[in-house]
């Protein structure tokens, strides 16, 4: 080892000082060096010698003190060396100034410009000093003043070594600094010709320089020369870890299997010759990240982040850990770190990447408005990014700004018309609004998967298959659904090999042991829970296709699946409820709410069936209310009360009118304040309102309701709303325009019931009746009967038609023969179906009074005999009627001879004339009355019966009856139809036999009571408005009730009836 | 298995038609008639295939006819009208051979043993079935129908309400539907009641026994569904939908194997009851379809199946069954 001589002062000796041997006190040597006055450049080896053993405290003892003021006075003229220790001094402090943190950071740096100032006070030509300040000002980020240093230096030496390599590395930060890339590179080219003339200045130089050469080359896309550059550096140095990592680097570009593994190799080369290279660590660390080594990343990131204070490769460090821990899931750190990694970058224009993960995290957790900001940060780099618009369109479709979700997604399309993800979220942003666009979007989406090669997601097809089936397109959307599906047990289903062993199944649908016995059979039973919601829609369909078994079917493997499926259970429901199978459905809603006690739709539902029954009609109101807070007040379950509140307004129980008012206020409230302010559009908010004001006989105000409800109904293919036509019908009615009102029910009947609903039929039949027209009105109640058999009502009716019909055949002053038979058949049925009715009621409480059928069966009899007498008296009409004629033709025969005679007498007189005038005149007056006689006794002949008088007392006692009658009514609550008859018909048999009087009072007294039938007609509704909105219910049993309700109803009978003018109208 | 259409008759009757049946060929007749029924009050008699008038219209049956039938020998039918008489009369003469009627109770669907020996009716609010004999038709019996146990009681206060009848082909059970959807079994020989058979909660109009398994029993209901029972041991053993409405009546195919069904949504469905799914549709008819019936074999022509459908729309269609 080395060893330096300290000449002793005075003498020829000198103190050997070894190197390797230097004492740990610097004082030691100070003081040896001060008493010896050891020359200033072995002040300086020392020094080194200590720096390079790296006991840098000792370096800069002995530095510090080789620079004190005692020196500069002792040494005055030994310049050299003073400038050296100085500028040694200054790149000591320049290099800490690098490594070190502000604000040390600032401090070095300053105490390195100071000691530089001090060097060139003392000499200011001195090149090295020069070269340290450039050194100084590079490490200050400086370039310009550093470059200006160097150049004195180089412009009295053009071949300064030191200044050259200081130089390139300005030209070459200079270049990476430049933003222009053309600029740049011509900075990359200064520095590179600067680097090859060092290198030809001094040919032995450390393979460092070259790694200058390689870099700038790197720089200037000069690929091949770089490598061969790091090659011969690595060459000459094998331990160049620069080198081997920028090598590495390239070979990882390559992106190439080979060049991938080569890269590695070299990276861990570098890694074990020095394991605190971070760029190195980094890529290692991003290496292991893809081979899902989540370990190894953390260890080495850690290490990175531990050896390097560069802010960028700690960001790429922080970013690799927050990748590593969000590819495991832990969100949360990974968000920490990502974060960490922003921090470290002062513009994301350095590195983009962490931006990306901190934004797809936070959006996860659901925090918009911070993701929304990292995406943008992204797109000021990269403002075509596609996976950060997509994002950015997801954040405002989230937050409720579908136009710019929209906008965003469309500019994803534009940017990428392949990008399927793009077409698919804007297809779900328009399903509501625009059917068309969202089937476009979702289509290219399919396309543009199928084109790829790629699966399409069971999602999508779903999605597709949903918006065919919404446009009623069920051929479509069943393809759809069933590609979404692919294979399984549906397929056996549908394809009959499995439904047709189905045992038992629609009766007990807790029945599992079929799937089990499939189970066994080694039939798969797969349904992955991604294909869950297609094949629940694809029941949907098939429910609306009619099939309801194989709908049924899949619902119950749905639940046998996923037991926890709620909806499965409601529509199961609504199948048993369709059915009529009230109890199974009930039973079905049970258990939905056990799994979710709170789901609005099925607190609805069962609300709507506890409605139909008397027992539980009360606690349905409990039920409709947990609904509306379960959802916090959606227009539906409002609605839902509302109908309870108009249905509890018309329920028997609650007969005071005190409640009753109530209720209806209730319900207006609710219908108009809650629903309708919120959702002008809403229909049924609209039919509810316009029921109540058909109950007030505000009949205008209802019609505009209904009118505009009917509009807005039929114009749209989506909305099942047959109330409002029976409510306008009602209205049609009760204004008197009876043919619309006719219109109206048949067109309501077709379009949505298949004719089978025989309620309409029944209010078909009233407004026939109110017509007039018998004949209509006995077919549509027939009709009626035929299709609700056991309804009696209808039949009683059916017997008041024809009655009504006998009697009004009877009163007309003309009527053929064939008329009056027919009355005579007519009333034969009449008294077989009133008998039938009397006799039934022996073992039928079918809720008619027997007396009354017996009043009727007396009075049919009555017409009947009557009858029989006018079809004889009409026969013997018919027979006089043909002697009239004869005697007619015996008329113009006499007449015919008159004339002929008259002419054979004038034909006389004028001859006679002559003669004897006065003789003539007497014998002509003669004559004339002889002719006049004939005359009279021809017309006596053939004169007809008189017309019979009036009895006008019985207008007064009418009166009176129908008051008894309506006092009657009130005990009775079913068959308002047959019970006004009864009133209208009671005094029919005491009437004389006067038909034309009769019928003026039945017409009075029914004008009078029109408005009952009305009332009853608007009061039905209520029970259809709750049908509507997805809860059939017994319509029938309904009605009949609201029917009986609202006639129980005196006083707003009695404002109905004043506000019916039309009604009134036909009494005349 | 498909249905051709052959022939429609539009307007057939001046009102709707609601009832229609095979008068079987006989000795006398070498082809089947068909006869329909309408709410027009008329019985009218068809030649198949081209369906002409087999005679004029017979009147008298007051209110509309709901329900025919016909007797197995070919020369008798039954009608019944909502004036709840059932007038017998000669299909070929259209005399009244005699009216019946179950007083109190009124009549819906009848049905002749399949050896000719009764007729069965359904006897409405009475909740009971009522024989005749077809010799000197005298009521035999009345069979009850109970009520099934732990039934609700009905809201209307009425007991069961019976529609329907159907005689096994071995003559062995008769089963009846009610407007509950309930159907009681019983043992035609013993006259005894057996059982209900469940599943459904709605009118069930029509029901028909294979004509092949006299144990199998399909059923129309207004649920819109048929169901196909075991009636012996009270048995569900499928079911079918389909139908956009109330299944209104139903007939087995002679072969037994397929099921033809008529319904208010206009359509007439037929299926294949082996793979128990609808495997066509015709929907010539533009209102309820209340009435089908396969031609019951024998006669000239027997190799070839043929279907009527009868509707509120007035029309007639004959199709050819292959």
């Amino acid at each position: 080892m080395a060893s330096v001589y300290i000449p002793v002062q005075g003498t020829e000796e000198e103190v050997r000082v070894a190197l390797d041997q230097l004492p740990h006190d610097a004082s030691d040597i100070l003081d040896i060096l001060k008493a010896e006055q050891a020359p200033l450049h072995l002040w300086l080896i020392i020094a080194r010698e200590y720096f390079k053993q790296g006991r840098i405290e000792q370096f800069r003892q002995i530095l510090e003190e080789g620079s004190g003021p005692e020196i500069d006075e002792y040494y005055a003229d030994v310049k050299y060396e003073r400038i050296a220790i100085l500028n040694a001094l200054g790149a000591f402090h320049t290099f800490l100034g690098k490594v070190e943190r502000a604000p040390q950071k600032e401090a070095h740096f300053k105490d390195a410009t100071q000691y530089y100032n001090r060097a060139s006070r003392i000499d200011e030509t001195e090149p090295s000093t020069w070269i340290g300040k450039g050194q100084l000002c590079v490490a200050k980020g400086e370039l310009q003043m550093a470059s200006d240093s160097f150049k004195i230096v180089l412009d009295e030496d053009r071949n300064n070594f030191p200044a050259l390599l200081g130089q390139a590395s300005v030209y070459f930060l200079m270049g990476e600094a430049e933003q222009q890339h053309k600029k740049s590179l011509e900075q990359y080219r200064n520095s590179l010709d600067l680097y090859k003339r060092a290198l030809r200045v001094y040919s032995n130089c450390p393979a460092a320089v070259r790694l200058g050469i390689a870099f700038c080359r790197y720089k200037l896309g000069q690929v091949e020369k770089a490598r061969q550059a790091f090659q011969r550096v690595i060459q000459l140095d094998p331990q160049n870890v620069d080198a081997l990592v920028a090598l590495a680097i390239m070979e990882l570009q390559t992106n190439e299997a080979g060049g991938i593994r080569r890269g590695m190799e070299k990276m861990k080369r570098a890694f074990e010759i020095y394991p605190y290279c971070t760029l190195a660590l980094n890529h290692l660390a991003n290496h292991y990240f893809f081979t899902g080594q989540h370990f190894v990343v953390e260890q080495l990131t850690e290490t990175a982040l531990s050896s390097s204070n560069n802010g960028l490769l700690k960001s790429h460090a922080y970013y690799n850990l927050a990748r590593s821990y969000h590819s495991k899931g832990d969100i949360e750190t990974a968000g920490r770190y990502y974060m960490a990694s922003v921090k470290e970058i002062s513009k994301p224009q350095d590195f983009v990447l962490p931006y990306i993960g901190l934004g797809q995290i936070q959006l996860k957790f659901g925090d918009f408005k911070s993701s929304l900001a990292s995406f943008e940060k992204v797109l000021e780099v990269h403002p075509e990014n596609c996976e950060s618009l997509k994002a950015i369109g997801h954040i405002h479709a989230k937050s409720g700004d579908t136009e710019k979700a929209k906008e965003t997604f469309k500019k994803v399309t534009r940017i990428d018309p392949k990008d399927h993800q793009a077409f698919v979220e804007l297809g779900e942003l328009l399903v509501e609004t625009d059917w068309a666009a969202a089937m476009e979007y979702l289509k290219t989406a399919r396309n543009l998967l199928k084109k790829a090669g790629e699966d399409v997601p069971v999602e999508l097809l779903n999605g597709i298959g949903l918006l065919h089936f919404e446009k009623g397109e069920f051929e479509m959307a069943e393809q759809s659904f069933k590609e979404a599906l692919g294979n399984g047990l549906w397929v056996s289903i549908m394809d009959g090999k499995v439904g047709s062993s189905m045992v038992n199944l629609s009766v007990q649908y807790k029945e599992q042991s079929f799937f089990h016995q499939l189970e066994e059979e080694g039939v798969p039973l797969e349904l992955h829970s991604n294909k869950v919601t297609a094949l629940f829609n694809y029941a949907r369909l098939l429910e609306e296709l009619h099939d309801s078994v194989r709908a049924n079917f899949f619902y119950r493997f749905i639940i046998f699946k996923y037991p926890d499926y709620v909806d499965a259970y409601l529509r199961l429901a609504a199948i048993a409820k369709q059915r009529n199978n009230v109890q199974l459905s009930i039973e079905l809603i049970g258990d939905a709410l056990k799994m979710d006690e709170k789901n609005p739709n099925a607190l609805s539902m069962l609300g709507s069936l506890e409605l139909q029954s008397d027992e539980t009609w009360l606690t349905a109101k409990e039920h409709f209310r947990n609904a509306k807070e379960a959802t916090k007040g959606d227009a539906y379950s409002l609605l839902q009360l509302g109908n309870w509140n108009y249905f509890a307004a018309n329920r028997p129980e609650k007969k005071a009118p005190k409640f009753e008012a109530t209720h209806r206020e209730k319900a207006m409230e609710l219908y108009q304040s809650q629903v309708l302010k919120k959702h002008r559009g809403n229909m049924f908010a609209a039919n509810g309102i316009g029921i109540l004001y058909a109950e007030k006989a505000k009949w205008d105000v209802a019609k505009e309701m209904f009118t505009q409800v009917h509009e807005a109904a039929s114009g749209s293919i989506f909305v099942h709303m047959p109330d409002i036509w029976i409510n306008l019908a009602h209205v049609y009615f009760a204004q008197g325009h009876f043919q619309q009102a006719v219109k109206m029910y048949q067109n309501c009947l077709r379009k949505f019931f298949y004719n089978t609903d025989a309620t309409i039929l029944l209010y078909l039949a009233r407004t026939h009746y109110e017509a007039e027209q018998w004949q209509d009105c006995r077919k549509t109640l027939l009709r009626a009967i035929h299709l609700a058999p056991s309804n009696y009502l209808l039949r009683f009716n059916v017997g008041v038609s024809m009655q009504k019909f006998s009697a009004s055949t009877l009163q007309k002053t003309k009527r053929t023969v064939e008329e009056v038979r027919a009355t005579v058949t007519e009333l034969q049925n009449a008294i077989r179906v009133f008998s039938l009715l009397s006799v039934a009621s022996t073992y039928h409480s079918h809720g008619f009074d027997e007396r009354k059928i017996e009043t009727h069966v007396e009075y049919c009899k009555h017409l009947l005999n009557a009858a029989k007498v006018h079809r004889d008296a009409a026969e013997q009409a018919e027979q006089q009627n043909k002697q009239k004629m004869e005697v007619a033709r015996q008329i113009a025969l006499a007449e015919e001879a008159r004339r002929r005679a008259e002419e054979q007498r004038k034909f006389q007189l004028e001859r006679r004339r002559k003669e004897d005038e006065l003789m003539q005149v007497k014998q002509q007056e003669e004559h004339f009355e002889r002719v006049k006689e004939q005359w009279k006794t021809s017309n006596h002949a053939s004169s007809k019966r008189k017309d019979r008088s009036k009895n006008e007392d019985e207008e007064g006692g009418s009166e009176k009856r129908r008051r008894k009658g309506n006092k009657r009514k009130d005990q009775k609550t079913k068959m308002s139809y047959g019970e006004e008859d009864e009133d209208e018909y009671r005094y029919e048999p005491e009437a004389e036999d006067d038909y034309a009087n009769l019928s003026r009072e039945n017409d009075a007294d029914n004008s009078d009571k029109a408005p009952d039938h009305l009332l009853a007609a608007a009061g039905l509704e209520d029970s259809d408005a709750e049908d509507d909105m997805g809860h059939p219910q017994s319509v029938i049993e309904q009605k009949r009730r609201a029917w009986s309700e609202s006639e129980d109803d005196e006083p707003l009978k009695r404002s109905a009836a004043q506000s019916s003018p039309g009604a009134n109208d036909l009494s005349e | 298995m498909k249905l051709a259409g052959l022939k429609s008759v539009e307007s057939a009757h001046e009102e709707s038609i609601w009832a229609a049946a095979w008068a079987p060929a006989a000795d006398h007749r070498p082809t089947a008639l068909l006869l329909t029924g309408a709410l027009d009050e008329t019985v009218r008699a068809w030649i198949p295939d081209e369906l002409t008038a087999a005679g004029p219209p017979a009147q008298a049956h007051a209110l509309g006819v709901v329900s025919l039938a016909a007797h197995p020998a070919g020369a008798l039918a039954a009608a019944v009208s909502l004036d709840s008489f059932i007038r017998v009369f000669d299909v070929d003469s259209g005399a009244s051979v005699a009216t019946l009627e179950a007083p109190p109770s009124e009549v819906w669907g009848v049905q002749f043993h399949p050896k000719g020996n009764a007729l069965a009716a359904a006897g409405g609010g009475s909740g009971s079935v009522k024989l005749w004999d077809t010799e000197k038709w005298q009521p035999i019996t009345s069979l009850t129908v109970p009520r099934p146990e732990g039934a609700r009681p009905d809201k209307t206060g009425s007991g069961k309400f019976v529609l329907s009848v159907a005689w096994s082909p071995d003559g062995k059970l008769l089963a009846c539907g009610s407007m509950d959807g309930t159907i009681a079994v019983y043992d035609a020989i013993r006259m005894k009641f057996l059982h209900h058979l469940e599943g459904h909660h709605m009118p069930v109009r029509s029901m028909v026994f294979s004509p092949v398994d006299p144990h199998v029993l399909f059923t129309a209901c207004d649920d819109s569904h048929i169901h196909i029972y075991d009636a012996k041991e009270k048995g569900l053993i499928g079911a079918m939908s389909g139908h956009a409405s109330w299944v209104l009546s139903i007939d087995a195919s002679p072969d037994g194997m397929a099921v033809a069904t008529g319904s208010s949504d206009r359509t007439v469905r037929l299926w294949d009851i082996n793979m128990r799914t609808s495997v066509q549709t015709m929907s010539n008819h533009s209102d309820q379809v209340w009435a089908v019936a396969f031609r019951p074999p024998g006669g000239t022509g027997v190799r070839v199946g043929r279907l009527a459908s009868v509707s509120d729309d007035k029309s007639i269609s004959l199709y050819d069954y292959s």
